[in-house]
């Protein structure tokens, strides 16, 4: 049996005269947390729902638990589980009858259901709402519901579509804590987010700009390829003006408004913290401090979506 | 500039933007146009009472010259055709299986009968179980029988008593003069409510309603403004309407068109503002095409005179139906294609589908204050 | 890894789904109850095709008492109304605009005098031809008293003058299945045509559409469910709501208007079954090509509005021009009619029924195969 529980190749789909997904390949290994970066339209929920079986390649191939998701999609579904960016269950029924219509979807019946369900509802912390009709839930509660909906038959890879849009930061932590457990035991995560603070969880980060994956690496190796520079955290008032006397200028990467502050690129050859902070002051700046900012995956991110399409390389 | 001027103004940018709407939706326009004129063409040739070629059993038990001579008499026209020469056995098969409709029994003896002076007794046969139809068949086959006794006894003199029949506005007896109005104002009730009911509650879904509501455009501006463009639309399927049963269907229009248009205006106006009123109270569009397709459908079909004689009903019901203002337009517009009636005798209906409307519009519009606070 | 999932778990998950999602429906509730109840109430008692009472105009100018007698016994039997005496004849066409008279009578001045002295005499009967079905039956009604009454003067004049009266040919009617000619026996089968083909083709149409709408239909499609299984659940409340409100309107029909039951109730029930797949094939079709809600409830509508109206439930087919009795033969509508009528008010067996049910099957059968094969295309 592979090793690669995902494994797309030259994989391309059309709508009419858009290609919505361009030659996208890549793998993703028994146990592994990939994540899926890109911007909005960028192709990422058309890429998930070819690997899903929702729809078919207009060219190249995609096997997902061993399955090719062309000629034995049946297959694939029945190996996988998937969370939808939308909230995509019955929202007049009870939170158990939604896990016994899933769990029947799936073949699951029995006593061992049974048991298999009481187990899933305690994992995702829904013991007490078992019988709560899932429209009167609030968003985090029912996204754990159609996580544990997605888990039942114990696939073998699990999709997540932006699963922690909307969720409140507490409730986000204890979901990836729990995503991490089921890696740990051997399912596979495909997860796309905009999240770029969970990002950093994946065990390999693909980035899709415009249909194409432009960047697939560890996030320290991203970090180190795409912002290689020094980067530098600026506080202090007036910063504004000031920033845009240093924009331009020579070994200036990037400057940009974070928080209250600024976040700098500049090339290490040239720049240091005291000449950026001289810098600004003399622009007009006052009460300047400048450390050392870690480079983050927003910064990969914008390094890569800003730069012309033809530097990029998978 | 005055009051009512602003008011006309404000009237008017509504009504020219929900022109914009419908010119960029096909779909309305098709509903509009298309849907009534083809379900009027389909309907006025497929809801009739005229039946022609009826199938005949022939249970002939006498087999004698005479009783063949009563058979051609009754087959020989365009009302019955022979389906079957049998006996009483097949007779009942045909009818149970829709083959046939009524038999023709002639008993043996018959011209036996006859030959010795006395009545010969043959029995029609129907099948009763469409009352309608039972009738129409009797009629004529009754007449028919009547029409061959007389040529047999060769009456030179003529009878001492004849009855002389005229049908009035519809001497033909066709069936298209009595439908083709009521189908028309049956469809053109039903379009004309989905169209408000589809488009204003899709502007509540959007969102867009509640934008008029912060600009200073007053409720009954709104209720007017959207109006106004439907209206010119209905008055021109009306004129489609009556122009394919004109041309189509010789539905003539004996009375004053110009007494036609009036009450379809009134009527226009009552079936928008319902379209309307529902679209406002309903939270959504589906629920308010329900709602609208629903409503418009059974009471114009059933309450209005269209297709069952509101005289024929009991008393509860003729009451509802006075409610409903398809019941009206219905009678007007028969009254004036078909008798050339006149306003003298149609006011009363003109007064009530005037009230109509003007309710209507008043409730939508009331409850549209509701919906702001 | 899990092995291939048994389509009889999935088809039970599916179904306790749908049953449980239409009990919690209150709309739902209503249309399988009231709906239903109402219908037959209003429909039974509202559509009377049987003309009584008919106001007819009497126009006199001879005051005899002969003419009297003649005026009491043409009104006798209540098919005619008497709305009133004149002598005026231009109130004729005045009534018959308004509609206060629908027939008149004209008796001739003089018309007792002429039949004592044998003159030919003729009356008038001026008939509001708007509807034609009341026209016919009210010219029936006066031809056949005052033929009877012209053959009755001149076999008592022959015989007045001793010569036998020529032989007539008498016909008498007689009527099967429906002796009374009373309209409910009729409608009431057309009741519950009605009633399925709006519930089962309308909610099913909706129900797949609202499913799409929501996003749920993505969820479902990523299990390994057949699509196939998917559409036999959706049908599976709403066949049972069909037949239960079939034996509600027909037990409604039989208790207050009296429905007659000459034929086997097992054919009904058979009928009804193979009925109600084709609509429900018809809403799944319809389903399979409607993107929203309420798209699907417009097709439907515009869909249930023509196939009813040309069915032969309230107006006969045979009275269709040819090429639209051709259509009809695709309308599963008209031999669901066509079945119930034969076997209630008929007695007919399965000998005399059994190529319309043959119909209703191919028509079920192969509407739910295109649509579940569009169904499994539209998800590809």
């Amino acid at each position: 049996m592979s090793e690669l529980s995902i494994e797309a190749v030259h994989l391309s789909r059309r709508f009419g005269s858009f290609l919505a997904v361009d030659d996208v390949s890549f793998s993703a290994a028994r146990g592994e947390i990939f994540g899926y970066l890109g911007a909005n339209g960028a192709g990422k929920s058309t890429t998930i729902r070819m690997l899903c079986g929702l729809l078919a390649p207009t060219a190249g191939q995609a096997r997902v638990a061993g399955f090719d998701v062309k000629s034995a999609p049946e297959s694939v579904k029945a190996s996988i589980g998937y969370m939808s960016q939308k909230f995509s269950l019955y929202l007049d029924l009870p939170v158990r009858a939604n896990i016994e219509f899933f769990g029947g979807a799936y073949g699951l019946s029995g006593p061992d259901f049974a048991a298999r369900a009481d187990e899933v509802l305690r994992l995702c912390d829904l013991e007490q709402e078992r019988n709560a009709i899932t429209g009167s839930l609030p968003g985090g509660i029912r996204q754990r519901l159609a996580l544990g909906c997605a888990i039942l038959h114990r696939p073998a890879v699990l999709f997540l579509d932006e699963p922690t849009a909307g969720v409140d930061p507490v409730s986000r932590r204890h979901f990836w804590r729990f995503i991490r457990r089921l890696a740990h035991e051997g399912t596979t995560i495909f997860v796309t987010t905009h999240y770029l603070d969970e990002a950093e969880y994946c065990g390999r980060i693909g980035l899709m700009v415009d249909g194409r994956l432009v960047a697939l690496d560890t996030p320290g190796a991203l970090k180190k390829r795409y912002v290689p520079d020094r980067v530098l955290a600026v506080r202090g008032r007036n910063l504004d003006e000031a920033a845009g006397s240093l924009r331009g200028r020579p070994g200036i990467i990037a400057v940009e408004p974070f928080g209250a502050g600024l976040h700098l690129q500049v090339a290490s050859t040239e720049w240091n913290a005291d000449l950026v902070a001289a810098a600004l002051t003399s622009a007009g700046a006052q009460a300047v401090e400048v450390e050392p900012g870690v480079p983050t995956l927003e910064d990969v991110f914008l390094a890569v979506v800003a730069r012309p399409r033809e530097a990029h390389a998978p | 500039m005055t009051r009512p001027a602003r008011f006309l103004v404000r009237v008017g940018a509504m009504a020219s933007k929900e022109v914009m709407h419908i010119r960029r939706d096909p779909r309305t326009l098709y509903m509009a146009l298309a849907m009534p004129v083809v379900m009027l063409l389909i309907f006025g040739f497929g809801v009739s009472f005229d039946m022609d070629h009826i199938p005949l059993v022939v249970l002939d038990g006498d087999r004698s010259a005479a009783s063949r001579a009563l058979v051609r008499a009754v087959s020989a026209g365009r009302e019955f055709d022979i389906a079957a020469d049998s006996d009483e056995p097949t007779a009942l098969r045909m009818i149970r299986r829709g083959q046939a409709l009524v038999a023709l029994a002639i008993p043996a003896g018959y011209q036996r009968e006859l030959a010795a002076g006395r009545d010969g007794e043959v029995q029609l046969i129907v099948d009763g179980a469409d009352g309608v139809v039972a009738n129409q068949i009797l009629a004529k086959i009754d007449g028919l029988v009547r029409a061959e006794s007389l040529r047999r006894i060769d009456v030179a003199a003529e009878p001492p008593l004849q009855v002389k029949v005229f049908t009035l506005f519809n001497p033909e007896a066709r069936s298209a003069l009595f439908m083709v109005p009521g189908l028309a104002v049956y469809l053109l009730a039903i379009a004309a409510v989905l169209l408000t009911a589809l488009t204003v509650s899709g502007e509540w879904e959007r969102g867009s309603m509640e934008q008029l509501f912060a600009s200073p455009v007053g409720r009954l501006e709104i209720v007017l403004g959207k109006l106004l463009p439907y209206l010119g639309l209905g008055m021109l399927q009306l004129l489609l309407v009556v122009a394919v049963g004109a041309v189509i269907f010789d539905v003539p229009i004996r009375g004053s068109a110009t007494l036609l248009f009036l009450a379809g205006f009134l009527f226009l106006i009552g079936m928008l503002g319902q379209g309307l009123f529902i679209s406002v109270v309903a939270r959504n569009q589906l629920v308010a095409t329900q709602a609208g397709a629903l409503s418009s459908l059974l009471p114009s079909l059933l309450l209005s005179g269209m297709l069952v004689p509101i005289e024929n009903m009991p008393r509860i019901l003729q009451v509802l139906s006075s409610v409903v203002p398809a019941r009206y337009f219905v009678h007007a517009m028969r009254g004036i294609m078909l008798k050339g009636s006149g306003l003298s005798i149609l006011w009363g209906d003109l007064v009530a589908l005037a009230i109509f409307a003007l309710a209507i519009i008043a409730l939508a519009t009331a409850r549209f204050r509701r919906r702001l606070a | 890894m899990i092995a291939r999932p048994r389509w009889t778990v999935q088809l039970r998950a599916v179904v306790r789904k749908e049953v449980r999602q239409t009990v919690r429906d209150r709309r739902i509730m209503f249309m399988l109850i009231i709906a239903p109840l109402l219908q037959t109430v209003v429909f039974g008692f509202a559509v009377d095709f049987q003309f009584d009472h008919v106001p007819t105009l009497v126009v006199g100018h001879d005051a005899s008492a002969q003419s009297r007698q003649h005026i009491r016994r043409l009104l006798a039997d209540g098919t005619l109304r008497d709305a009133g005496h004149t002598t005026e004849l231009s109130e004729v066409q005045h009534k018959l605009q308004t509609g206060d008279a629908a027939a008149a009578l004209i008796l001739p001045a003089g018309l007792a005098r002429d039949l004592a002295a044998q003159r030919p005499a003729e009356v008038q009967v001026i008939l509001d031809g708007g509807d034609p079905n009341r026209a016919v039956v009210v010219a029936g009604a006066a031809s056949r008293y005052f033929g009877e009454t012209a053959e009755a003067m001149v076999k008592a004049r022959l015989a007045a003058r001793g010569i036998a009266p020529p032989p007539l040919i008498r016909a008498t009617p007689r009527i099967w299945f429906n002796p009374s000619l009373k309209t409910p026996p009729f409608m009431i089968p057309g009741v519950m045509t009605i009633l399925l083909v709006i519930t089962t083709t309308l909610v099913t149409a909706m129900g797949l559409s609202r499913e799409r709408e929501m996003g749920t239909l993505e969820q479902v499609l990523v299990t390994p469910i057949r699509p196939v299984l998917l559409l036999i659940g959706k049908m599976t409340p709403f066949l049972v709501i069909g037949c239960f409100d079939v034996l509600l309107v027909l037990t409604a029909g039989v208790w207050i208007f009296g429905v007659p039951l000459h034929g086997s109730l097992l054919l009904v029930a058979t009928g009804t079954v193979l009925y109600v797949l084709s609509t429900l094939g018809i809403g799944l079709l319809i389903s399979t090509v409607s993107r929203t809600q309420q798209q699907a409830f417009l097709a439907g509508f515009l869909f249930a509005m023509p196939a009813i109206l040309l069915s032969g439930v309230m107006t006969p087919i045979r009275a269709m021009p040819l090429w639209l009795q051709v259509v009809t033969f695709f309308n599963p509508v008209r031999y669901y009619i066509e079945v119930l009528r034969a076997v209630l008010l008929k007695g007919a067996g399965l000998v005399d029924v059994w190529w319309r049910l043959l119909a209703l099957l191919g028509f079920g059968l192969t509407l739910l195969t295109v649509a579940s094969l569009r169904f499994s295309k539209r998800v590809a």
